[in-house]
């Protein structure tokens, strides 16, 4: 009995080495490949704002939020991320339409102000991200020869919760979800990686 | 426009290429000259078209776009130092002191942080597929955090047994928490099904990695790279409070399943438990009900919910070490300051 107790002893004592060895030589080898810390962006130069960001987000509200880029806007007045261009003007001329669904791009007089002529005033342009929803119609209707490009689709971190894999990059039918390191800002161009998912 | 090969017909042929229309015509040439300026006019307009930013001078300062930046890395490293807190503390528990009341409040520790407050994510089960993914797409940038969730466990299991399952996985304490009245399942069936957490392990695995080619019949069956764990995950949507309407009913059919059933989820689905069955059997340290005595009464044959205990032993494949066993060994019970052993067996054995 003892002896087979001490050879079933043996067996066991080189197979847990055998495991431990193969476990640090497979997370070494991991290891040299990995990074502090990747997570998910959108790729906006691949994105087609097709509305599967808001519907394939774990989160009840989609992590995804439209981004102004306030040094590429042209604050116009008649903003075509704003307000829906095809819609009923008013009397003034202008569409009483919107654009966003959830009412959440936001817009304010900047500069300085000519209180009788709207039309010669600029606007900011600022998403409420407690109402955004990541659908992208903005982004859509901003795209340039309309607008000058300037909303994109960015993953908010604050929100993300970082799944081991992101349910909206298996969806996503332009691959636009990449893997980027952290700060995880958007990729521009040379930043994207590994694409392919 | 020179026609040097007189035996071949080059005209037409030469009319057939624009360029030929280009050079023989010489309106063409106009046209072509015609249609450079309008593109190029109509990419100024375009141009003009585009507002640049107007210049505000002091009445007004560009904001600069927030990026909120991912959770630091303490944090990243808070979900490594919890699980491996969870581990040391499970191990503990359930082989030191052994105490099912100490695993219970393990568990529920467990599903409040790694369940509801990380919503499931991330998880050694899911941490198949990213390694997977690392080993067979170079550029795939896996982090330190996902390696240590899927090597640490494995480690742990080695020297304690399957204590991560009994009280550091979520998705196991969930349904260790839901367990009320355990129904035996015929041996045979178990022994069976205990292979499908292989098969979902393999198929895991190659969907990770590669993908799905297939030709059936002349139809072609592709379907990219998924993750298929994290797919159909059935307890991680109850953690998130949201979900697919189909993914929400199969995790009440796990939770409502699990009342009656032990671990069903882990027993016969989870690939992770699969490998840490294969690690168990040789782990330095594991369940031993009653080390130096024994008698053969078969308590905690009975009180195992997950048939693991064989021939009056802890299976060490199957053990998940949630500690149920100690509570209803009469040797246990006397260590513990109730009656004595003797005792208890004999009001057993009284009609």
């Amino acid at each position: 009995m003892t002896d087979h107790s001490t050879r079933r002893q043996f067996i066991d004592r080189s197979c847990r080495v055998l495991g431990l060895a193969a476990i640090g030589t497979a997370a070494g080898l991991l290891a040299k490949r990995a990074s502090a810390a990747a997570v998910y962006q959108v790729d906006p130069t691949k994105c087609t704002s097709c509305d599967l960001c808001r519907t394939s987000c774990v989160l009840s509200l989609s992590a995804v939020k439209a981004v102004n880029d306030f040094e590429k806007c042209g604050y116009c007045m008649l903003c075509p991320a704003f307000m829906d261009v095809t819609s009923m003007p008013d009397e003034r001329g202008i569409p009483t339409g919107r654009v966003c669904p959830q009412d959440a791009l936001k817009r304010r007089v900047v500069g300085d102000v000519d209180p009788d002529d709207p039309n010669n005033n600029y606007y900011e342009y600022v998403v409420d991200e407690s109402r955004c929803d990541g659908c992208g119609k903005c982004v859509k209707a901003c795209l340039p020869p309309a607008g000058n490009g300037s909303l994109r689709l960015e993953i908010r971190y604050d929100r993300c919760v970082e799944c081991n894999e992101c349910n909206i990059r298996i969806v996503c039918p332009d691959s636009a979800i990449v893997r980027v390191e952290v700060p995880g800002l958007a990729p521009t161009g040379h930043g994207a990686v590994s694409d392919e998912l | 426009m020179s026609c040097r090969a007189p035996h071949r017909p080059c005209g037409p042929r030469d009319a057939r290429s624009l360029l030929g229309l280009v050079r023989r015509w010489p309106l063409g040439r106009i046209g072509l000259l015609l249609y450079v300026v309008v593109v190029l006019a109509s990419n100024v307009l375009i141009a003009q078209w585009q507002k640049a930013p107007p210049d505000f001078g002091e009445s007004y300062t560009f904001p600069t776009p927030t990026h909120p930046e991912p959770r630091a890395t303490w944090v990243r490293g808070l979900d490594v130092a919890m699980l491996v807190a969870g581990l040391g503390l499970g191990a503990w528990l359930a082989l030191g002191r052994r105490t099912r009341n100490g695993m219970l409040l393990l568990s529920i520790g467990t599903v409040a942080y790694f369940g509801f407050f990380r919503k499931g994510c991330i998880c050694p089960i899911g941490a198949i597929q990213n390694v997977t993914l690392s080993l067979v797409d170079a550029h795939y940038l896996i982090s330190y955090g996902v390696i240590a969730f899927f090597f640490l466990p494995l480690v742990a299991t080695l020297f304690f047994g399957r204590v991560f399952c009994g009280g550091v996985c979520p998705l196991g304490a969930v349904q260790d928490l839901v367990l009320l009245r355990p129904v035996k399942v015929p041996e045979k069936v178990d022994r069976w099904l205990r292979w499908l957490p292989y098969v979902y392990l393999g198929l895991a695995v190659w969907f990770a990695g590669w993908g799905l080619h297939l030709t059936l019949g002349g139809s072609e069956i592709i379907a990219g790279r998924r993750f298929l764990i994290c797919e159909w995950d059935p307890f991680v949507d109850i953690f998130r409070l949201s979900g697919p309407f189909h993914m929400l009913v199969i995790g009440a059919v796990f939770v409502a399943g699990g009342m009656f059933i032990g671990r069903p989820y882990c027993r016969w689905l989870c690939p992770y438990g699969g490998l840490l069955a294969i690690l168990s059997r040789v782990a330095w340290k594991n369940v031993q009900i009653t080390p130096n005595k024994e008698v053969d009464c078969g308590l905690c044959a009975e009180a195992c919910p997950f048939g693991a205990i064989r021939q009056l032993r802890a299976d060490r494949a199957t053990c998940v070490a949630c500690a149920r066993c100690y509570q209803s060994c009469p040797f246990e019970i006397e260590r513990r300051g109730g009656p004595s052993a003797e005792v208890q067996l004999a009001r057993l054995v009284r009609p």
